[in-house]
């Protein structure tokens, strides 16, 4: 089962994402604030992130700089209320972005797409 | 065989920042300059040179070259009077780095008005860091860089997985162990050494798996930006024919490539964003040239293209210039028969490649058409979708590949 670790300081989002993809057959874990979020992906290791951008107390996208210098390749999907955030540079950092609808499917697709994401490690016709 | 001046008699150096050019003179004086800034302050613990591999340019940019002013010596290489392409002087390069067991590459345009320092340190620190290709990511008016908006930017992101912005920007950084993997490599084409260079270093990168960045530069690439419709030159058979060769070379590993994947990024905290200065295009003349490949290209098409396909071009074509408009996914099938078209016909491949031009202008027409009431942002969220749209064709071109084995 892959494992789906949700950044979002707004409980009821948290709350829908975590049944709406528990639902779908992810394993969620959630957490409310930036805070030792390094450890948390260390110590639960999940197969993708989905980060919120405006959090109270962290910027989003600078979370986003820090996941990507310890995991490289875990997927991100940066998930916000404002599309004004596409034309930060640092967004290109995340595999995907989806601004938050009541409508999940969006989220849902990309979720998919970015857990089917394969790119073998080195060329194999050397 | 290669000319050399080397009057400091270097002979070991850390970091090297590479200029290729041809009759640069008038302006390579300043990213030497800017080089040269760059190495001191950034990399002043390093043995560092500067590096100009030319095509023997009679205009004088050796001497522009080597009479600009620098603390950090300087070399100049150049190809065999009478040899030219970009190709043959980086592969000069990629020679002379090894020699010099440099760690680090550094390299940028002659024809650079907007380098700064900082550019040399943005390419160059993340070698240092454990990657081994750095890209720029710079902010460019959303009607420069056609060919890599609407060919190898979603072609390289959607067939080797990697999402490259400016895989033919031209200011790259490489490590030393990447110049020895370019120097092995036996598939230097006539393109290659010419202006394919810079898609083929991408992607042989992307293709050993090497791990890559993007660079964010802080200012807007400036140089000579072209008209699309005015100036295609060579460059556009070369960087596609490049594209098309190395799919051909390197199906193994891309066949196995399912969607994309995002870059590390490196270099922000540089202030305010800049905004690039414009680009004019005439672009009653791109749907002209559109419709006028009809006259000379129409029954070639129609063998390249899948029924389908050109059904959809055909219908494309009774559009008049307010109502134009060849969609992405349609752009999509149309490269895809195209590199099909390419590897199964050795012998044609001029005339496919020339023939694909009109197609590309068309695109292009339609593209400015859609991005003319957006801005620079909005246009970025457009090449996205592009993007997207290749992505999902790839069930397409692997059916098709296949075909054709």
């Amino acid at each position: 089962m892959k494992k789906i670790l949700i950044v979002d300081d707004e409980e009821v989002i948290r709350m829908l994402y975590a049944e709406e993809l528990d639902d779908e057959g992810y394993d969620v874990v959630t957490t409310g604030t930036g805070h030792g979020l390094i450890e948390l992906v260390e110590q639960q290791k999940p197969d993708l992130i989905i980060l919120d951008i405006k959090m109270a107390e962290h910027d989003g996208l600078d979370l986003l700089q820090e996941i990507r210098k310890e995991f490289y390749n875990i997927p991100v999907i940066l998930c916000s209320a404002y599309s004004s955030f596409k034309g930060d540079l640092k967004s290109v950092a995340a595999d995907y972005y989806v601004v938050k609808s009541a409508d999940l499917s969006e989220l849902k697709q990309k979720i998919k797409m970015a857990l089917e994401g394969h790119i073998p490690s080195e060329s194999s016709t050397e | 065989m290669h000319i050399e001046e080397n009057p400091n008699d270097v002979r070991s150096a850390d970091v090297i920042v590479g200029i290729p050019s041809y009759n640069e003179a008038e302006l390579i004086s300043y990213p030497t300059q800017m080089a040269n800034e760059g190495l001191i302050k950034y990399f002043g613990d390093k043995n560092s040179v500067i590096i100009n591999c030319d095509n023997n340019s009679p205009d004088g940019t050796r001497e522009a070259f080597m009479n600009t002013p620098t603390e950090v010596p300087k070399i100049y290489l150049s190809t065999p009077p009478g040899v030219r392409g970009k190709g043959n002087n980086l592969k000069n390069l990629f020679k002379k780095s090894c020699d010099l067991e440099a760690e680090a590459i550094i390299m940028v345009d002659a024809d650079l008005k907007s380098i700064t320092p900082r550019w040399i340190k943005n390419l160059g620190q993340p070698l240092f860091e454990d990657f081994g290709f750095v890209a720029p990511l710079y902010v460019r008016h959303k009607y420069d860089g056609t060919i890599t908006n609407n060919i190898a930017y979603p072609m390289t992101r959607s067939i080797y997985g990697r999402r490259v912005r400016q895989p033919i920007g031209g200011d790259f950084g490489f490590s030393g162990k990447l110049a020895e993997i370019y120097l092995k490599q036996e598939d230097w084409t006539p393109a290659v050494a010419e202006f394919g260079i810079d898609i083929w270093m991408t992607t042989m990168a992307m293709c050993h798996g090497i791990p890559t960045c993007q660079s964010y530069m802080g200012r807007p690439k400036i140089h000579k930006p072209k008209d699309p419709g005015e100036s295609l030159g060579p460059m556009f058979s070369q960087v596609v024919g490049t594209i098309f060769d190395i799919m051909t070379k390197k199906f193994a590993f891309w066949q196995e490539v399912r969607w994309s994947k995002p870059t590390a990024i490196f270099g922000f905290g540089l202030g305010e964003m800049e905004m690039p200065p414009p680009v004019e295009v005439n672009v009653e003349r791109l749907y002209d040239e559109f419709q006028a490949g009809f006259t000379g290209y129409d029954a070639l098409w129609k063998e390249i293209l899948s029924t389908n396909v050109y059904k959809k071009l055909s219908e494309v074509r009774t559009l008049g210039f307010a109502d134009f408009e060849l969609p992405a996914n349609l752009w999509a099938e149309i490269l895809i028969d195209f590199a099909v078209a390419y590897k199964k016909s050795a012998h044609d491949r001029e005339k496919i490649m020339e023939s694909l031009i009109p197609l590309y202008y068309g695109r292009t027409c339609s593209f400015v058409i859609e991005l003319e009431p957006m801005t620079i942002q909005q246009a970025e969220e457009v090449i996205e979708d592009q993007c997207i749209v290749f992505e999902r064709s790839k069930p397409y071109l692997l059916k098709k590949w296949f075909d054709t084995k």
